[in-house]
């Protein structure tokens, strides 16, 4: 496949590394983490999506 | 989003994702992280520059390395990457400040055509969500794969 082909195509071409395995079970942004959980907790999924 | 692109390597679950930003600020690592949310199938998307040297990850850091677009682009293609391999996942997006929430707003609408071809996508107003509208400001995103 060429590099423009490559480029237009929607998923990524994506080496699989194993060194970043270890990566995946730390949380690597807690802040983040915490303010989705908090709109989890207040606002929730939205329910037109929820309601089909 | 047909921009140019880093290449993008992954672990095995396809969770953490790292690139090389390279730029008039040199190269730079970049990692995005989907951790799973007290609910099941509810994922954040964290995104920041990793220190090669101390390991360490900063989400607050602006590289300004010139290349923000296909910086974006890429961070993006990790989207379909991993939902295609967590079909039912939702997304949150949040940016680290508001300016960084702007960027992404930028982002989505920038690409919104295409976006919305393949994604369910809302922004949080006023602690409600709602379909994502053009020029409107949000304090976060949600998004979930069309089936």
């Amino acid at each position: 496949m060429k590099i423009r082909a490559l480029n237009k195509r929607k998923t990524p071409i994506v080496v699989i590394n194993k060194s970043l395995d270890k990566m995946a079970d730390k949380i690597l942004f807690p802040d983040k983490i915490k303010k989705a959980n908090q709109v989890l907790k207040t606002v929730g999924l939205p329910k037109e999506k929820l309601a089909k | 989003m047909n921009h140019d692109k880093y290449q993008l390597e992954a672990d095995r679950k396809l969770l953490i994702f790292e690139f090389t930003s390279i730029g008039s600020k040199g190269r730079v690592k970049k990692i995005v992280q989907y951790s799973e949310t007290n609910l099941k199938e509810f994922f954040n998307l964290g995104f920041g520059d990793k220190d090669d040297k101390t390991g360490e990850i900063n989400d607050a850091v602006i590289t300004n390395n010139g290349d923000s677009q296909k910086v974006l682009a890429t961070v993006a293609s990790t989207v379909y990457a991993f939902t295609d391999k967590y079909p039912n996942a939702w997304i949150y997006i949040q940016g680290s400040t508001k300016v960084r929430t702007r960027l992404y707003r930028m982002g989505i609408t920038n690409n919104l055509q295409e976006i919305r071809k393949d994604f369910n996508l809302y922004g949080l107003k006023e602690d409600k969500w709602v379909e994502f509208r053009l020029n409107t400001e949000y304090q976060a995103f949600l998004i979930q794969r069309k089936k």
